[in-house]
């Protein structure tokens, strides 16, 4: 167990000093979330087209740009394990004593850190456009763990593909095929209620209406009546894409 | 005798194709051991078997007597593996490498500092310790490679290619490194190669693999005297046929002949007298001699003797450099 723990923090310190030494990424990958509150926000909120009780349009999507944000970073991450493929870094860490649970869960949670810098780029800025953040340290501490846990759970998604795709080429076709769809059949931009029907059912088993919807609660509206759901929502789904990835990870050698 | 691999009826098929059929080896522990064969012969499925990253189809293997398919974890804490590719971190430093490899294999924290100095001097790294891996040259990111296996002082270290792609100098350095590495720690080395002068010189005993079988086992020195006293070598114009090639292998003092393209080997116990009846019969035949030298038998004349080819090296480093720089861009 202890073993376990050990490789884990080592995948996510491999990550933390990778970030160290290349921040190019970080910036341009701010540019989106930035467009998405500077533009979209204001624009649709001149609308009011959009319910979304008494708080401003820009501070309910917030945390919404915010998780898609971090979500994608998590998806795309699984392009880092394509390359270890190419390269031969997998093939040697599937020969260390390291378990694959371990290996696995270790480089999913690695992508932790990449969500967590969002957080720093896109707050300020949200700030400067006037959002209100809930005051309450506890509350934004929560919101980062969940953040963390839940980019851990997207990753986890994304080496599961990577292992069965195996050519970036491919790899990239799926990652935008799938992190589109769970942006918008989410809460992120507009409440569930609005969504027709049939996404409304999608939207109940998208992970990340459980994640906008905790960090918003804890970040902005205060409203925490269904965080616990939102928990064991996201704990459920780490759990079972950890299993899967795991599961599979020995056939991206093979 | 200590066994460092044992392998037995080793079969893996991959739907229809035998990538190993029916193996069998036995290396000596605290010796070197090259396993040479040309491109999928099964050099890497067998090394990727006893590396515990996949299991055989049927057959068994042992790394110092543990099953590589049922202890594969206890087999991983003896071994060191160094893939063909690459097996390190290029955003990161050398030391950077070496410290999350060394939290890997579980090194306690008060070892590590010293343990990766250690390492990194022995490989001739210490100066370049903090520059990224990405400005490393070939030889450094290998003998950075071989620095991450010795952190454990691994009882059985398995190289993959190990100096594939690498200029002369830089292969020279590898093998200067890896050299001390086993003298330093009395382990066993297993590598694949295709490239016989580092097999004939690096070696205690070779293997030959040819479609998924071992054809010939030995020293460099016996595998060559198996083949024989001398060989001639002729280079001809135009192609022999199978008729005269019997012709010429039916000559009393010829032992063998092998043919490759525009190139015939003959095999022979005294060239001095047989030349000439050899030139007769290839004469008789209206077959074109452009080019004609006697050398003692080499490695390569054993390789393509029993794996019937030759070992084309060329088109496949291509491949390999081509990989590691797009590996090194990231």
């Amino acid at each position: 167990m202890i073993e376990f723990f050990r490789n884990v923090f080592a995948m996510i310190e491999l990550e933390l000093r990778r970030m160290r030494h290349d921040r190019t990424e970080f910036y341009s990958r701010a540019v989106q979330p930035i467009l998405w509150l500077a533009v979209y926000g204001p624009i649709m909120s001149t609308v009011r087209a959009i319910p979304t009780g008494n708080i401003p349009y820009i501070d309910f999507i917030t945390p919404g740009v915010l998780i898609q944000s971090t979500t994608f970073i998590a998806i795309f991450y699984g392009i880092t394990i394509v390359w270890e493929r190419e390269s031969g870094i997998l093939k040697k860490l599937l020969v260390t004593p390291a378990s694959r649970f371990a290996l696995v869960i270790g480089r999913a949670m690695a992508s932790g850190p990449r969500a967590l810098f969002q957080v720093i780029i896109i707050v300020p800025i949200a700030l400067l456009l006037g959002v209100k953040f809930i005051p309450n340290p506890a509350y934004f501490s929560l919101a980062l763990v969940i953040i963390f846990f839940s980019s851990g759970g997207f990753a986890a998604i994304s080496i599961l593909i990577a292992s069965l795709l195996k050519t970036r080429e491919r790899f990239m076709g799926i990652g935008q095929a799938l992190t589109m769809p769970l942006f918008f059949a989410s809460n992120a931009l507009y409440p569930v209620k609005m969504m027709p029907l049939f996404l409304q059912y999608i939207s109940r088993v998208n992970p990340m209406s459980y994640v906008v919807d905790a960090v918003r609660g804890l970040m902005i509206t205060g409203d925490l009546s269904n965080i616990l759901i939102d928990i064991v929502a996201i704990a459920i789904f780490d759990a079972v894409m950890f299993t899967l990835a795991s599961v599979n990870f020995k056939k991206i050698v093979e | 005798m200590d066994l460092a691999v044992d392998v037995k009826q080793l079969v893996k098929t991959y739907g229809k194709v035998k990538a190993l059929d029916g193996v069998d080896l036995q290396v000596e522990a605290g010796k070197v051991f090259a396993l040479l064969g040309p491109n999928g012969a099964g050099k890497t499925t067998l090394m990727r078997i006893l590396t515990t990253q996949f299991k055989p189809t049927s057959g068994e293997a042992f790394v110092f007597g543990q099953d590589v398919a049922k202890k594969s974890s206890q087999v991983r804490k003896m071994i060191g593996y160094i893939p063909q590719e690459m097996s390190v971190w290029t955003d990161v430093s050398g030391y950077e490498n070496l410290l999350i490899y060394a939290k890997i294999y579980g090194i306690p924290s008060g070892q590590r500092d010293a343990t990766i100095k250690d390492v990194l001097k022995i490989m001739g790294l210490t100066e370049f310790e903090n520059n990224l891996v990405k400005n490393y040259s070939g030889g450094m990111i290998r003998r950075l490679e071989i620095a991450c296996t010795m952190l454990i002082k691994p009882k059985l270290l398995f190289l993959d290619e190990p100096t594939i792609g690498l200029d002369p100098s830089a292969r020279k350095t590898v093998w200067e490194r890896l050299t001390s590495f086993k003298d330093e720690y009395g382990a066993t080395i297993f590598f694949n190669t295709h490239y016989m002068d580092e097999a004939d010189q690096h070696s205690d005993q070779i293997a030959i693999i040819n479609a998924g079988k071992i054809v010939k086992l030995g020293t460099a020195k016996e595998l060559k005297q198996s083949i024989g006293g001398e060989v001639i070598l002729f280079s001809i114009d135009n192609s022999i046929s199978e008729d005269v090639l019997d012709k010429v292998r039916k000559l009393k003092s010829v032992s063998d002949i092998i043919a490759n393209h525009s190139e015939i080997r003959v095999v022979v116990k005294n060239s001095e007298t047989t030349l000439p009846k050899v030139i007769d019969v290839l004469r008789s035949c209206g077959i074109n001699v452009s080019k004609i030298s006697i050398t003692k038998p080499t490695l390569d004349d054993v390789f393509l003797k029993y794996a019937g080819t030759r070992l084309e090296a060329e088109g496949r480093i291509g491949d390999i450099t081509q990989v590691r720089r797009m590996i090194k861009r990231g």
